[in-house]
């Protein structure tokens, strides 16, 4: 849109009749920055559209402006073209206006012919012969001057859509011919009721036309607004209050545990005395923590387990609720098939209810094992070891049952 | 190997008991009387004998910690940084020695491995230390940084980072065993406390049942004590097996008696008395609480076991009636409002005679969300120590949620800016103290305030609250909700680009051109067709120069793509509003790494979600009222799968308003496609509102027809045509009562007669705006008359935009289609007259300033 001082600037020019067309036109371009060109142009573009808002000299000037505005660059490359071509064409417009138009466009193809803007918009309307022109047909001049090989810009329909959004609105008394000249506006007559100046009109709709114009609306609604959720508001408590922890582990004495350590490490090495076992066992009951202390890991057990299977049964009884527990399982179950291993295994079920996992992967085992299990049956049956029969047989039953 | 058996038979039968001579080393004595300077406060005394000890053991990190702890005490708790990084230093010095002498018996084993049975491996390590340099003798617990670590937990805790105390805690949770019963007991509730805050349900679940199992203290529940005695722990099973065992029965008796006396210190840390090993303190205590509904332990003389009685009983219902507390909290964040009701009320009987101002806030905030707003102002009336700030403040802000619930904002917004002020008060007033910290709950209000500012429509204030709140509040999905809507509340009053706005936009201006027979009228243009803002280019920062964030539609579109992006990937670490879908809850068990082979108690969280999906069918009509009594282990697990199902329905309609914003937002910044896109993804979400389905359809549709796509958009009216050229209502009333029906369910159910019909709910209606059926269809009418006037066919243009005007007369957008439409068909005089009668026109003469210009 063109500012206020703008338009009244464009509308002075156009109304220059007198001066010589390209007088007109080179001021005007020049005064104008560059980037103000199109906003111009399109507003002109505009007002010619509305046949009666623009007299005839005014037009020409116009049609002048929208024309050398992009001169430079190939006629199909100017965006207003097909207006040009449109008038040019159009039976309704003035004869003298479709040939002046038809001049603007060889105009930019051979540089001989631009004397007819050396004249005046009224000079030219005055001087014009309408039997020295031909008037070519529409298909003909868009073959000439449009490039086909640039394609339309994209443009939404929306755009392509709208017209434009300025309308006349005559005020006159009922009745009357808004056509009539009677209501033009005449300087220093009174004013009479219907009466209006076209200059006002111009430089007004100079200002306020726009591009994009009118188009069909859409409801857009706005998303509503999400309900509060019953937890979003904070609702506040007063915090528990924790106080900070004095450490009582400081300087403790760890002798029991040295103690124990020692033991185990033993015990990983043959079996112990019973009084060695009975320390162990009293110690480890003792103190519910020792046994995650006592230097036991899971890569140590298999030595424990051949070495002292009755500590191993304590230590992995208690140790039932460490997170490393699983990892005693898997060694457990991994670890070479023996009496004592039996024997270990054996005990935990009675002791402590294994998970479902161990038991099955256990079984599983024990079945792929099954011929050892047999094996090692045969040979205690036959040295006569009953008791070590019934261990064995006492291992693979609860399992099967549990399974 | 004698002499080294007997010093040890000698040390276990005397380590318990602190009045044995002798036998003590110096360095354990020091420690005992520092520790007892300790509790009775003096600090500067207890420095000194600190330093003493350092002197003797330079560098030991055990002292190095108790001295950051009584330096931080000593200085009046001034400066939580400073701790925290003392704190860290110790935690890393212990854990590097630790690492160093892991390697070195890690070493040890493996020699012994190869070389097989027998040979020295570790052993070695054990026979060449002599009694001498035991000092250097390395164990694991000398290097158990728990403490340091709990410590840690603590000051985030305080200073309300909760994601990074999670971060410390979680790993000292999953591996709590080897951690002593005192420790343990404190990293469980400060556990639970976090998580609660963090509002992460499945978290506390997990502990409150990890609580009841192990301490067997954690729900004195009606049926439970069986099945507690028989589950609840080994502890037990341990201490009643050791006085069966003759040879140390009388060592042991005395070891218990001891250290029933520090009991008291161990529970509520007040006390002076002298302390010994706090493990088997709360071992104990489990055994007595339990103790009460089972058989006694054997090897207590009666006489022993009074005393004990006696002595604890105080902190025994302290700890009874706290997690108490806990439970109800977490019934309460699950929503499980029956059995809260029931909780909280053996809770109030537990904490008879005895201020519980919790109790109190707990048993409000359960009337509350039974909507009894009436009931709970009259039980925050009754707290005792309303005058005391920090109690103060959340009484306030308490009130000021009852009042927004009520829908009486005004009054809301009296009482947070009462509770803000408190807070400040708070923080000016007290010296920095931890307490003070976690008392200060201003950002928590803030939040508040941003809701109700927003239900006042004042998007810029409500952006300022919601900002602030935002170093709380960052990963949740509704903050950049909140956020969104400022935005979208700020562009629709206008305030994001001055001149430009949506309410000026249901009003046209006409330019007056001219006079008499020249008189022109110009619509003017540029509005909601321009609703792009802001442009991009000059929106670099969401941030305007006072800091404060500058709605705009760029602002929104990030806040809402944070939100997406937070809702499709959950952070299980810190959600408050407990996100974790099962997929997430599987990730987070495989992240705990041997997770598969896991057969211990962790692995029991992902077994309950997988349970209590099987029960949630049960209670899949929403409220998990339907198991009487039960365990109280069935309780927290149908709670929980109750509460998964209305986070999930949460979430969803979370989901549903972002991708509906979102279509929007991009609309206005003029991105068809995005805005497609999101509208794409609103249609395809499972379970979605009608309201949103209509929205999506069309924000869409006008997408579609922006790039020039207009038949796909006509497929997007068509679903509501029935019939010829006749719309159906796109969504009926109760879909939208079915959005706020989610709450009053609860209220309904449990109220029962005569108290539902005591709360009007009704109200709440206006915080929420959703658009009415009847404009919904005008809507319908309108765009599908403009998509067709795009496409020049203006007759059926014509046809609907007439309905349209029969629905919505008052609406700018029809009556300006029409005008179009009339234009476009040549009827210019209709136009005007269309024009003339809109009710919005406002007609702008513009001669005076034509005169100047001529």
């Amino acid at each position: 849109m063109l500012s206020q001082e703008e338009s009244g600037r464009v509308f002075e020019m156009l109304k220059s009749q007198e001066k010589p067309v390209e007088e007109i036109v080179s001021d005007l371009i020049s005064t104008f920055p560059r980037h103000r060109h199109f906003v111009l142009c399109t507003t002109l573009s505009l007002l010619l559209q509305d046949k009666k808002a623009l007299n005839s000299t005014e037009r020409l000037v116009a049609f002048a402006i929208l024309h050398h505005s992009y001169c430079s660059q190939k006629p199909s490359a100017n965006p207003f073209i097909s207006l040009i071509i449109n008038s040019a064409c159009d039976d309704e417009v003035e004869k003298f206006e479709r040939a002046f138009l038809l001049q603007l466009l060889s105009s930019s193809s051979s540089n001989s012919n631009k004397e007819f803007l050396k004249q005046s918009a009224a000079d030219y309307i005055k001087g014009f012969d309408p039997s020295s022109h031909a008037f070519p047909q529409r298909e003909q001049l868009q073959q000439q001057y449009c490039d086909k090989v640039h394609p339309e810009p994209f443009n939404s329909a929306y755009i392509n859509a709208s017209t434009k959004n300025a309308f006349p609105d005559p005020d006159l008394p009922h009745g009357c011919d808004p056509n009539s000249p009677e209501f033009d506006f005449q300087p220093g007559a009174k004013t009479k009721l219907g009466a209006g100046s076209r200059d006002e009109t111009v430089t007004g709709l100079l200002t306020h036309l726009s591009l994009k114009g009118l188009d069909p609306r859409w409801i857009r609604p706005l998303p509503p607004r999400f309900p509060v959720l019953d937890r979003e508001l904070e609702w506040l408590i007063p915090d528990n209050n924790h106080e900070l922890l004095w450490d009582h582990g400081m300087c403790a004495d760890t002798s029991r545990g040295a103690a124990v350590r020692d033991l185990i490490a033993k015990a990983l090495k043959g079996p112990l005395l019973p009084a060695q076992y009975e320390q162990v066992v009293v110690e480890l009951a003792n103190d519910p923590k020792l046994v995650y202390h006592c230097g036991l890991t899971p890569r140590k057990l298999p030595e424990l387990v051949e070495n002292n299977p009755l500590i191993a049964v304590d230590v992995l009884t208690k140790l039932i609720n460490s997170p490393e527990i699983s990892e005693y399982y898997t060694v457990l179950v991994n670890m070479d098939m023996s009496l004592h291993s039996m024997e270990v295994v054996n005990r935990l079920t009675t002791a402590v209810e294994l998970p479902k996992e161990f038991v099955r992967i256990l079984y599983l085992t024990f079945k792929v094992r099954d011929s050892h299990i047999i094996k090692l049956l045969r040979i205690y049956a036959s040295s006569r070891y009953v008791d070590h029969c019934r261990v064995i047989c006492s291992t693979s039953s609860p399992l099967f049952l549990i399974y | 190997m004698d002499s080294r058996d007997s010093t040890q038979s000698t040390a276990a039968g005397n380590t318990s008991g602190e009045d044995d001579s002798g036998v003590l080393s110096v360095t354990a004595t020091l420690a005992k009387e520092a520790a007892l300077y300790f509790q009775s406060r003096k600090f500067d005394e207890c420095l000194d004998l600190l330093k003493q000890l350092l002197d003797k053991k330079p560098d030991d990190p055990k002292i190095l910690h108790n001295i950051a702890i009584a330096e931080y005490f000593r200085d009046g708790c001034t400066d939580p940084k400073k701790l925290l990084e003392a704190l860290n230093n110790v935690k890393n010095k212990s854990e590097e020695l630790a690492r160093a002498t892991g390697e070195q018996t890690e070493g040890g084993g493996n020699i012994g491995n190869k070389v097989g049975l027998g040979s020295k491996g570790s052993g070695v390590v054990g026979n060449q230390v002599s009694a001498a340099n035991s000092g250097s003798l390395v164990y694991m617990d000398e290097f158990d940084v728990s403490v340091a670590k709990l410590n840690i937990a603590v000051i985030w805790f305080h200073l309300h980072e909760y994601a990074k105390a999670l971060s410390v805690l979680e790993p000292l949770y999953q591996n709590i065993e080897p951690i002593d019963e005192t420790t343990a007991l404190q990293i469980c509730l400060l556990l639970l406390d976090v998580a609660l805050a963090c509002h992460d349900a499945f978290r506390s679940a997990d502990v409150l049942i990890y609580l009841e199992k192990a301490f067997g203290v954690g729900c004195v529940n009606q049926v439970d004590s069986g099945s507690m005695g028989q589950q609840s722990t080994n502890l037990l099973a341990k201490y009643s097996s050791v006085p069966s065992n003759s040879s140390t029965a009388d060592a042991s008796n005395s070891d218990l008696a001891a250290t029933v006396n520090a009991s008291e210190n161990a529970l509520s840390r007040t006390l002076s008395e002298e302390t010994l090993e706090d493990d088997t303190v709360l071992a104990l205590s489990s055994l007595e609480i339990s103790g009460q509904n089972l058989t006694r332990p054997v090897g207590l003389s009666s006489n022993e076991l009074s005393r004990t009685l006696v002595d604890r009983s105080i902190s025994t219902v302290d700890l009874k009636l706290k997690l108490q507390l806990y439970k109800v909290r977490f019934l309460l964040l699950t929503r499980n409002l029956k059995h809260a009701k029931r909780e909280v009320k053996l809770a109030m009987n537990i904490a008879r005679g005895k201020d519980s101002s919790l109790a109190l806030f707990l048993k409000s905030q359960l009337e509350y969300a039974r909507r009894n707003h009436r009931k709970a102002i009259k039980l925050l009336l009754a707290l005792s120590n309303r005058t005391e700030m920090g109690i103060s403040s959340m009484f306030n802000n308490n009130l000021g949620c009852i009042y927004y619930q009520l829908a009486k904002y005004h009054t809301s917004s009296v009482f947070l800016s009462k509770a803000l002020s408190n807070s400040a008060s708070l923080r000016k007033d007290k010296p920095l103290k931890l307490l003070t910290f976690s008392q200060d709950k201003s950002l928590l209000i803030t939040y508040n305030c941003g809701l109700q500012y927003l239900a006042c429509g004042k998007p810029v204030l409500a952006a300022r609250c919601f900002q602030k709140s935002s170093l709380v509040f960052y990963k949740q999905p509704l903050l950049w909700l909140r956020l969104a809507e400022c935005c979208l509340m700020a562009l629709e009053k206008g305030l994001v680009a001055p001149g430009r706005s949506l309410s000026d936009g249901s009003e046209v201006k006409v330019h007056v051109i001219g006079k008499g027979k020249w008189r022109y009228l110009v619509m003017e243009d540029g509005f909601r067709k321009n609703g792009h803002v802001d442009s991009p280019e000059k929106d670099d920062s969401s941030l305007g120069s006072d800091g404060q964030p500058k709605l705009s539609m760029p602002l929104a579109r990030q806040c809402l793509l944070n939100a997406l992006h937070l809702l499709n990937y959950p952070d299980l670490n810190y959600s408050k509003f407990g996100l974790p879908s099962n997929s997430s809850v599987e990730e987070s068990e495989s992240s705990e790494g041997a997770s598969s082979k896991n057969l211990n108690h962790k692995s029991l969280s992902s077994l309950d979600s997988k349970i209590s999906v099987g029960l949630g069918q049960v209670t899949a009509n929403g409220d998990a009222k339907d198991q009487k009594g039960g365990t109280s282990l069935e309780v927290i697990q149908n709670s929980l799968s109750y509460y998964e199902d209305v986070c999930r329905r949460e979430n969803q309609m979370i989901k549903q308003a972002l991708l509906a914003n979102l279509a929007y937002v991009e609309l206005e910044m003029e991105n068809p496609v995005k805005a497609l896109a999101a509208a794409r993804s609103l249609l395809e979400l499972p379970d979605c509102s009608r309201i949103y389905i209509f929205l999506g359809h069309i924000y869409a549709a006008e997408a579609l027809c922006l790039l020039n796509r207009p038949k796909e958009a006509a497929e997007h009216f068509s679903m509501y045509l029935s019939g010829g050229d006749h719309f159906d209502l796109p969504f009926s009333r109760e879909d939208c009562e079915q959005w706020r029906v989610e709450k009053i369910i609860d209220c309904e159910e449990l109220n029962g007669g005569p108290a539902a019909a005591k709360n009007p709910s009704p109200e709440d209606s206006q915080d929420t705006m959703f658009p009415k059926p009847e404009e919904a269809r005008g809507t319908l009418y309108v765009n599908i008359a403009a998509m067709f006037a795009m496409q020049g066919e203006f007759e059926r243009a014509h046809h609907f935009v007439t309905q349209a005007l029969s629905i919505l007369p008052r609406s700018t957008e029809a009556t300006l289609t029409a005008i179009y439409v009339d234009l476009m068909l040549g009827k210019s005089q209709e136009a005007l007259a269309k024009l003339k009668h809109c009710n919005h026109v406002r007609f702008l003469p513009s001669g005076l300033q034509l005169s100047k210009s001529c």
